[in-house]
Formats: C-alpha cells, sequence, structure tokens
C-alpha cells in the first residue's frame, strides 16, 4: 500500500489551513509530520482521515482515489490526541463496538479481542472502564482499537503528548513493536521534534499550511532547506548570526568550540546536562550558544571558532537556503 | 456553624409551605378554622377519603396527567435530541441565528398564543382528547429543550464521534451508542423539566379538555377550590395538592441519581 498526497488543500472561509500538500509514504514508512501549533499538521491527519472535506488535491492509497470518500470507507486506524475512548463502555466494549458494526460475528469478535488485548498486555483490565485506566494504558486501548480495523492506513495524531516525558520514553518501542512493524504507511503527527527523530523514517516540516521539506532527520538536521526548519530542527537552537549583506549564516551549538583565537565572547550561564553542558555566551555577533561535553575544560578568557563547512547560510529576506 | 443555619433557614423557606400543605390536609374542618382549640378528632384522613371517592375519583386526574406528562415528554425530546445534535452541525452563522430564535421563542409568553391554539383545537377536532394535549406541551416545551440538549451536546468532546466514523458507525449507531448515552444526564434533567411544565399547565388544558373524565391534575383541582361560593374547602384542596405531588418527588427521587451524576461528573474527557 502506498499512499499518495497530490497538492492537498482545505480552505476554511478565505484561510487556507492547508496548501499545495505534497507527500507519499510507502508501505512500512514511517512519516512523522511535525511543526507549531496551527501548522496544519492535524488538519492534514483529519483530511486523509475523510474526517475534514477536501477543498482542493487528491488523495490515493494505491490507484484508489479516496479524496472524497467517507471517513467509514477508507481503512483508515487513527489514535488520537485524547485517545476517544467511550467513558461509558468497558475496553472490551469500546473494542467491540467497531468490529460489531463492521457485522464480525460475536464468537469472532471475542476472539480478535482477547488477541489483542494479548497483544498490548491489558489481558487484566478487559471489563474496566477508561477512566480506571492510566494515561499509557488508554493510549494502548486506542492503539488496539485501530489496529483491530486492520486498516491501509495508520495516522497517529499526537498519540503521546498526553503522557509524561518517561512515559514516553518507554511507549516508543512498544509503538515500533506494534504500529510500524505491519508494513503499512504510516503517519505520527508531533510536536515533539525528539519523538519525530526517534520514530520516523522520513519528518515533513510543516509551516502555516505548507511542507517546507520532506527528508531523513539526518538530512534536516545537517542540510535544512530554510532558515525555520533550522530553528525549529536541533536542541539547543541553532545559532544565528547577525545578518550581513542579506544573509543569515547559522552555526549549530555543537559545532562551536574554544579557540586561541576567534569570536571574544563573556559567559552568561551555563547549564549542565549531565553528559553535555550548554553555555550561553554573549559575543559582538549576538547571543551563542555553545555545546560541548563536560569533560571541556572552560577558559578564563573565551574565545570561539567552528569550521567553515558548519555554516548554514540562508537568504535574510526569505529565509531559503544559499548554496 | 454559619453555614448550617443557612442551609436550615433554606430548609425551613422550601420545605414550609409542603409541611403546611400536609398539616392541613390531615386536619379536620373544625381544627381548620379553630386551630388552638383543643379538639378530640383533631386528625383525620376525611379530606383525602372525600377527594379519592368524588365522581370521579382524584386518581383519575392523576393518571390523565401522568399520560400528558409521559407523551409530552416523549414527543419533546424526539424531536428535541436530533434538532439539538443539528444544531452544532449547521454553519456557526445559522447555528448562532437558530439559537437566538429559540430563546425568543423560550422567552414568549406562551398565554398569547393561546386563542391561536383553540382555533387549531377546533379546526382539527383536537378537544377532549389528553393526547393531543400533548402536542402543544412538546411544542412550547421544544425551545428550552433544544437549548439544554444543544449544550450538552457541545460539551461532548468532537473526536468521540470522529473516531466512531472512522470505526464505520453510522449517524443513527453514533446516536445509539455514543451521543445519547453519553447526554443521557442532561436528557434526564431536561424531560423532568418538561414533564413539570405539562403537570402543571393550566390556560391550555382549561380550554382544550372539558369532559370531567379527562381533565388534568390543575384543572381539577382548580375546580375543588372553586367548587362551592360559600365556603372554601381548604381541607380537600391540600389533600388534593399532596396526592398531585407525590409522583412529581417520586420522579426526582428516582431520576436524582443521574442528574447530579450529570452535573458532577465532567469524567467524559477522561
Amino acid at each position: 500500500m502506498t499512499l499518495q498526497i497530490q497538492n492537498l488543500g482545505r480552505r476554511v472561509g478565505q484561510q487556507w489551513i492547508v496548501r499545495q500538500l505534497n507527500l507519499q509514504v510507502d508501505d512500512g514508512e514511517c512519516v512523522a509530520l511535525v511543526g507549531p501549533s496551527g501548522c496544519g499538521k492535524s488538519s492534514t491527519l483529519r483530511l486523509i482521515a475523510g474526517l475534514d472535506a477536501v477543498s482542493e488535491g487528491e488523495i490515493f492509497f494505491d490507484q484508489t482515489k479516496v479524496t472524497h470518500a467517507m471517513a467509514a470507507q477508507r481503512a483508515v486506524g487513527m489514535v488520537f490526541q485524547s485517545y476517544a475512548l467511550l467513558p461509558h463502555l468497558s475496553v472490551t466494549a469500546n473494542l467491540e463496538l467497531g468490529l460489531r458494526v463492521r457485522g464480525v460475528r460475536p464468537s469472532d469478535r471475542q476472539q480478535r479481542i482477547q488477541a489483542m488485548l494479548d497483544l498490548v498486555q491489558l489481558q487484566d483490565r478487559a471489563d474496566v472502564l477508561p477512566a480506571q485506566l492510566s494515561g499509557g494504558q488508554r493510549q494502548r486501548v486506542a492503539l488496539a482499537r485501530a489496529l483491530l480495523r486492520d486498516p491501509e492506513v495508520y495516522l497517529l495524531d499526537e498519540p503521546m503528548s498526553n503522557l509524561d516525558a518517561q512515559l514516553r520514553e518507554e511507549l516508543r518501542p512498544e509503538l515500533r513493536r506494534l504500529v510500524l512493524n505491519r508494513q503499512k504507511p504510516v503517519i505520527h503527527v508531533t510536536h515533539d521534534q525528539h519523538e519525530a527523530m526517534a520514530i520516523a523514517d522520513r519528518i515533513a516540516v510543516l509551516h502555516s499550511g505548507r511542507i517546507q521539506q520532506v527528508a531523513t532527520p539526518a538530512e534536516l538536521y545537517h542540510h535544512p532547506e530554510t532558515l525555520f526548519i533550522a530553528k525549529f530542527i536541533g536542541r539547543p537552537q541553532i545559532n544565528c548570526l547577525r545578518p550581513s549583506n542579506g544573509v543569515v549564516c547559522a552555526v549549530r551549538p555543537e559545532s562551536l568550540t574554544f579557540a586561541s583565537e576567534g569570536i571574544p565572547c563573556k559567559l552568561i550561564s551555563r547549564e549542565w546536562l549531565g553528559s553535555s553542558q550548554l553555555l550561553y555566551l554573549d559575543s559582538p555577533q549576538g547571543p551563542l550558544r555553545l555545546s560541548c561535553s563536560t569533560a571541556v575544560d572552560i577558559p578564563e578568557t573565551i574565545h570561539v571558532s567552528w569550521k567553515a563547512s558548519d555554516e548554514h547560510h540562508f537568504d535574510a529576506a526569505s529565509g531559503i537556503r544559499l548554496p | 456553624m454559619n453555614r448550617r443555619f443557612l442551609i436550615v433557614l433554606l430548609l425551613i423557606w422550601s420545605l414550609g409551605p409542603l409541611f403546611w400543605q400536609v398539616y392541613t390536609s390531615l386536619c379536620s374542618d373544625q381544627a381548620l378554622t379553630q386551630p388552638f382549640a383543643s379538639i378530640d378528632h383533631r386528625w383525620t384522613l376525611v379530606h383525602y377519603r372525600n377527594v379519592l371517592t368524588s365522581n370521579p375519583p382524584f386518581w383519575r386526574y392523576l393518571v390523565n396527567s401522568f399520560i400528558v406528562g409521559v407523551s409530552s415528554t416523549f414527543f419533546c425530546l424526539l424531536l428535541a435530541l436530533p434538532a439539538a445534535y443539528a444544531l452544532n452541525r449547521i454553519p456557526r452563522k445559522l447555528s448562532i441565528i437558530s439559537r437566538l430564535a429559540l430563546v425568543g421563542a423560550a422567552l414568549f409568553p406562551y398565554v398569547l398564543l393561546f386563542l391561536g391554539l383553540l382555533e387549531l383545537a377546533r379546526t382539527f377536532n383536537l378537544g377532549n382528547q389528553l393526547l393531543a394535549l400533548s402536542l402543544p406541551y412538546a411544542a412550547l416545551s421544544q425551545p428550552l429543550a433544544i437549548l439544554l440538549l444543544n449544550s450538552a451536546f457541545n460539551d461532548l468532546p468532537p473526536e468521540l464521534e470522529d473516531a466512531a466514523k472512522l470505526e464505520g458507525l453510522s449517524l443513527f449507531q453514533r446516536f445509539r451508542w455514543i451521543l445519547i448515552p453519553l447526554i443521557s444526564p442532561a436528557t434526564a434533567s431536561t424531560a423532568i423539566l418538561v414533564f413539570l411544565f405539562s403537570w402543571n399547565e393550566y390556560p391550555i388544558a382549561l380550554t382544550w379538555i372539558s369532559d370531567s373524565n379527562k381533565l388534568t391534575l390543575p384543572v381539577a383541582m382548580a375546580r375543588i377550590a372553586g367548587s362551592s361560593i360559600y365556603s372554601v374547602p381548604y381541607g380537600a384542596y391540600a389533600a388534593a395538592t399532596v396526592l398531585g405531588s407525590i409522583p412529581l418527588v417520586l420522579l426526582v427521587l428516582i431520576f436524582q441519581k443521574p442528574i447530579v451524576s450529570g452535573l458532577t461528573s465532567g469524567a467524559v474527557k477522561g
């Protein structure tokens, strides 16, 4: 199965929520949609799911055009940010509802639900209401419901944003085991770039309804197409020097090194992060962030420099990468 | 301490008249007119006996009112539930205009519709038919019911329905499995309000029904009060009032749980 999106757009009133969106997701590939809130990433997902009407462009599942098909006919498995479990039904009943309306026989239903509960390791919570589950358990039920649909495409709308950081990290391998191994296209919406880099094969960065770049995490990090992406991807954030001649020069904090000569800096503050440390510096070129190993000693008088090959250049007006 | 005092005051304020009514209904006529005289036969059930053995017996009016109340509530919710849901799905502007119109309709003094309704009843031969009475009742309760249920639909997280759409549930199935169960507390409290309106309504019932076997409670009670120009039968009237309130008290007791849980749950989002 290949999910193909051509020139997709959605307009509400006079405003384009999503515009000229082109994307192809292959079998077993996971593409993360990232971007600031309100950039249209969830809207894109809703268009693919068939929950909102498409204003222009086409969506294909393999060769089949589904642009204007009903949500129910699309075989899409979606996990919502709020999980969207029915609060008045038990875990089993939540999972059973979809099977029942799709006409699966009762004995079959029981068997499939049992197998699915085994898979997500919730056998002992089968008869419990969603309110009695922990956040991580609810997420697994929501995943199980999507899996039971046996869909052609998986859409994950910030599935982990309601969980705390530690649980998120624990659930990433789980997500890989359950969804990413199914050899189906997966689109994962997140505002957490770490999550995107950890899970996705490719990342699409959205900004005000348009895709700015689709690339592997490494490519995105090392060759950002626009200044926006350079700033959005990578923490601590990239250093942007003062623009000169209409060109912005940007350098990653870990590319900066202490040198005997270079830009003179004053240390403003220091964050100790265990294996690394982050220094906030003040320089004639503006404020700089320098990230280095904690083993490195900070000199009395600081001069920083970097290799010319580590510089990224962007047009100051348009923000587009210069060769 | 202060709070307890306020609560006691509030209870006296709201329950006092009720107790007085019960007290009056149990007093003999003599005791009513001479409250401080010592009388041997102060307490009596004679008013209840009179009311229940009159022709037609009083329980007939209770049954009549109950039939009208249940059918009004049923018709009202049957229309108001889909209407309230639709109000959330139509374009925003249209929805706001419709809601304003509904508020206007809810505030409209319905007594002004009275002549028109009477004309309708005559044209369509609706007089002296209990079930016909539930038509204007359901219609008059419609604005309030739609507004209340609409805000309940509004409070539901939209993802619940989105998820169900993806699972393949049709509109009717979503109604049956998701929307109706989740707004049932709001539905219960709306139903009680509609039922109350129909239970208490007087002018329409007075003019549509003349057959004394088909009178509803308020009209029947007014007849007891005005049965003689020389005396007011306080005892009988009080007994009728007490009998008329019992079904309502029972109703609220039964539905108390969903109403209260509806107010306090907020667990929809989980």
